[in-house]
């Protein structure tokens, strides 16, 4: 689908035919895309988790090699191998690398090659012409750690610009950001192009995309299903064009309706964070599971932090059962929540452990004597009920939990928790990570606890997967609850626009 | 997903092997061999031998007040915490103990000198907990701040005292008589038994765990000591003090739930944090816990000489340290254990007592102690990566590559500018 430049008589920059990439493990991540990037435009690079984005902005940036098709620049054909032969292409990552014991200075102008001696006058002086050219200035002499958090991007811009980049990639530059930085972002994104720089700009926050974008390509499953200029596209057939026609297998609305309880399990007033959330407000019932759908960056984790007391910065009343729950962890457990956090290594699992070990310590009291001396024989049988329940697989109990796969290392996560009192499970994102076969275990372990009663506060970018597994879905957008609706009565189509931002 | 079911047997295999490897026991192995080593070279030369139960005995002695604060660096370290103040906190406890015995006579001294290490400890603990400051630079400054203030309460002299009570509180031995060590044995190699019976009768269980290997070599040692020798089992004063403070601290960390919390603090605080742990108190009662330990050490200290030198114990906090690491505990957290840390003062203070056996002085000393500690260090990383390599061989389940989602996959790649 070949889409005429907006200034005609430029050739493009990059133009892409045929590009396809196979992972060693059969996954394929491309499946022949033809892209043009044209100098001095916004190029929008939209697509679901998985789609291939960051397969393709790495081979635009020599990162990773392609398999099958041309990728030319300048219209001369070329093969990058690594990184380095990418001059020209800088790429800014949602972290931005950037040192912060030094200045801006020195952090603009870090690693540029062919100085063996700097000379710090020149360098202010180009800084000073670079600053210009965007439009916004900083001390250059500021250490990066004194900047704020949304300043980072600029410099990272900077380094970009430093190196005479002609294609700048912003891989979703906003995400993490406030307000304003982000305005900041977007207006540099605009001001780049203007000065004749190719920028791709990838985000899953559609009302940005077709804010600054002058052109979108979208893929989906390694096939480019959209691409036109942005003035021409309807809202619809851009989310259509990222959801495609997938089929979900869903709970019947019925069996939803008579598992869920009157009783409230867990209700959240007022709830908010320096972290970024705002008066977060809703209730969860027994037996329910109500699905938290955003975006990275809409607050999705902080919220559950915030909830389980975790996020000492937070304030808010959470009640569990009607009792207000303390703001501590400690308080949290005690109450009857349950965090199953999204990074399991970190945050969830003693690596060096037994498995069975990591199974029984939250709920370790209930396994012992006078509820003082574990008692090995009761620990032993909670390890052997969870593997039979959850067909987790593993040599031994008695193996480290640092050596169990992804999904397995999720189900020894959920037995921390499902035997013990725990009334409500706030669970971030419990499928990232996991094969799609224990995927399929794990959605089926959350249903399965809510029919004994308990609630679920399920947090996950996978709105397929929310409306399989929730009964109701709150859509969260930069830190705010922006829309509330039953499972049954949405789609994946209305959870992308409104998360979004086209709701 | 096809699940192989597996018989409860193999689910939890025996560890016994497990117990033995180098890595984990090699400290054990070390002191073996050194002990058979001098008491070879010993004998050859024609002296009364390095293991004789008054040699042995002496060891024991001299390696007391460092083992005992040992056994609490061990729990601090555990916690994933550093504490280089104990060595000046002993001292202040020491001193305080002395200047108030005079006037205030010596159990209400020594609960002075007890309070002010307990006082020691919880300011490095709020320090490190809730200031946040890393736990060396804190223990670093409080190791010149106490010590400092010893100089302050000592006036900066030696400070004496000729009460009897001190001096009885560490001199003399106490044997514990043949009998009762039988009796010990039998009992514990019993327990043991009936352990290793129940484990053949329920499936599942290991047929010799941990527990129960410990409790047969444990109880069989002690009651062969009494049934032959007894005089090995007439030990000092500070030794018993520190055998019990072991026994009380072992049986905590490994047969109590805040025992088990305490290793789950520093083998990931975070996880243990959103467990429900609280993490900050568990690690500020480490602290408060080896303050009180060295202040006693100090008083112990103060009755040995019949008063207290202000820069007494200088440098010791390093032996301590030196001890739990021989030991094989780990300085990140999570990991350790008491009797090792205990034998790794034992193989310091053997070095120490074989050379001044052997006449060799302390020429050699340091030098061979300084090998040792590094040779230990790589025993114990080289055989952990054996470990990890050995166990990835062994794995049978196919390890499945996780689908990352797009922004994971960046966050971990951690970003690059290209140019």
């Amino acid at each position: 689908m070949a889409v005429a430049p907006l200034v005609s008589r430029d050739a493009p920059l990059f133009r892409l035919r045929g590009v396809t990439k196979t992972f060693p493990n059969g996954t394929v991540a491309l499946r022949g895309v033809d892209v043009d990037i044209y100098p001095g435009e916004v190029h929008g690079l939209l697509g679901a988790n998985g789609a291939g984005k960051s397969t393709l902005i790495k081979i635009l940036s020599g990162a990773l090699e392609r398999d099958g098709g041309t990728i030319e620049l300048h219209d001369v054909r070329i093969d990058w191998r690594t990184p380095k032969e990418a001059k020209g292409v800088a790429t800014v990552y949602q972290h931005t690398p950037l040192v912060p014991t030094l200045t801006v200075l020195e952090n603009v102008f870090l690693g540029r090659e062919g100085r063996a001696l700097v000379d710090r006058g020149r360098q202010r002086q180009e800084l000073e012409s670079l600053f210009e050219r965007l439009g916004w200035r900083t001390d250059p002499d500021t250490l990066v750690s004194d900047l704020p958090l949304g300043q980072h991007k600029m410099i990272a811009v900077l380094q970009a610009l430093a190196r005479d980049a002609e294609l700048v990639i912003l891989d979703e530059p906003t995400a993490a950001l406030a307000e304003e930085a982000r305005a900041l972002v977007l207006e540099t994104a605009r001001r780049l192009a203007q000065t004749g720089i190719a920028v791709i700009y990838i985000s899953h926050l559609l009302d940005e995309i077709v804010a600054i974008t002058d052109r979108v390509t979208v893929l989906r499953d390694g096939r480019v299903t959209l691409q036109a200029r942005t003035s021409e596209i309807d809202h619809d057939a851009l989310v259509q064009a990222i959801a495609g026609e997938r089929l979900l297998a869903v709970e019947s609305a019925a069996a939803h309706a008579t598992r869920v309880a009157p009783k409230v399990a867990l209700s959240v007033e007022g709830l908010r964070s320096p972290s970024g959330i705002e008066n977060i407000d809703f209730v969860v019932h027994e037996g329910e599971v109500l699905g938290l759908a955003g975006l990275l960056g809409s607050g999705r984790s902080e919220t559950l932090h915030a909830i389980f007391g975790a996020d000492r910065a937070a304030s808010g009343l959470v009640r569990v059962d009607g009792q207000v729950v303390g703001r501590s962890p400690s308080a949290a457990v005690r109450a009857g929540l349950a965090l199953v956090p999204e990074d399991r290594a970190r945050q969830s699992l003693v690596g060096g452990w037994e498995i069975w070990k990591n199974m029984t310590l939250p709920d370790l009291p209930r396994l012992s004597r006078w509820r003082f001396f574990p008692s090995p024989a009761l620990e032993q049988a909670r390890a052997r009920r969870a593997f039979h329940d959850m067909a987790i697989r593993a040599p031994s109990a008695n193996a480290p939990v640092s050596a169990l796969s992804g999904g397995n290392a999720q189900k020894v996560v959920f037995a921390k928790w499902a035997y013990g009192d725990a009334k409500v499970f706030l669970l971030d994102e419990p499928t990232v990570g996991v094969d799609v076969g224990t995927k399929a275990d794990i959605l089926a372990l959350v249903q399965s606890l809510a029919r004994e009663g308990r609630a679920a506060v399920f947090v996950s970018s996978e709105f397929e997967e929310l409306l399989a597994a929730c009964d109701r879905i709150l859509v969260l957008r930069r830190g705010r609850i922006v829309a509330e609706r039953l499972a049954a009565e949405t789609d994946e189509h209305e959870l992308i626009r409104l998360a979004g931002g086209l709701g | 997903m096809s699940t192989r079911r597996r018989s409860p047997t193999s689910l939890f295999g025996p560890d016994l092997l497990e117990t033995l490897r180098l890595q984990r026991a090699g400290v054990v192995y070390a002191l073996i061999l050194l002990a058979l080593a001098l008491e070879i070279i010993t004998k050859a030369r024609g002296q009364a031998g390095f293991l004789t139960p008054i040699n042995v005995t002496n060891v024991l002695d001299q390696s007391s007040l460092v083992g005992f604060m040992a056994v609490f660096m061990t729990v601090v370290l555990i916690s994933g915490n550093f504490d280089l103040s104990v060595a000046s906190t002993a001292a202040l406890g020491g001193s305080v103990c002395v200047k108030l015995i005079g006037p205030w006579g010596f159990y209400p001294a020594l609960l002075a000198a007890l309070l002010a290490g307990i006082a020691c400890g919880v300011t490095n603990g709020l320090l490190v907990q809730k200031l946040g400051i890393n736990a060396f630079i804190v223990t670093l400054g409080t190791l010149t701040a106490i010590r400092g203030l010893v100089l302050v309460i000592t006036d900066s002299r030696s400070v004496q005292s000729s009460s009897e009570t001190l001096f009885s509180f560490e001199a003399g031995r106490w044997q514990l008589p043949g009998w009762a060590a039988i009796s010990v044995g039998v009992l514990l190699v019993t327990a043991g038994a009936a352990r290793l019976l129940a484990g053949r009768r329920t499936p599942g269980a290991p047929p010799l765990d941990r527990l129960t290997c410990a409790l047969l070599v444990f109880g069989a040692a002690v009651g062969l000591l009494g049934l032959l020798n007894d005089d090995y089992l007439n030990l000092t004063r500070p030794t018993w003090y520190m055998l019990a403070a072991a026994a009380v601290v072992i049986l905590a960390l490994n047969f109590t739930v805040p025992g088990r919390r305490l290793f789950a603090v520093g083998g990931n605080a975070e996880a243990a944090r959103l467990s429900g742990i609280r993490v900050d108190l568990y690690r500020i009662v480490a602290f408060t816990l080896m303050g009180l330990a060295a202040s006693f050490v100090g008083v112990i200290y103060a009755g040995k000489f019949g008063g207290m030198n202000p820069d007494a114990l200088t440098g010791t906090e390093l032996t301590v340290i030196t001890a739990a690491i021989l030991g094989g505990t780990s300085l990140f957290g999570g990991a350790g254990a008491v009797s090792k840390s205990l034998v790794g003062a034992l193989i310091l203070y053997g070095l120490n007592n074989g050379f001044n056996v052997l006449n060799v002085g302390s020429t050699y000393q340091y030098l061979i102690q300084g090998v040792i500690i590094v040779a230990a260090a790589a025993i114990y990383t080289s055989a952990g990566r054996k470990r990890r390599y050995g166990w990835r061989r062994r794995r049978t389940d196919p390890v499945v590559e996780p689908a990352v989602e797009d922004e994971e996959e960046q966050v971990e790649e951690g970003a690059r500018i290209t140019a």
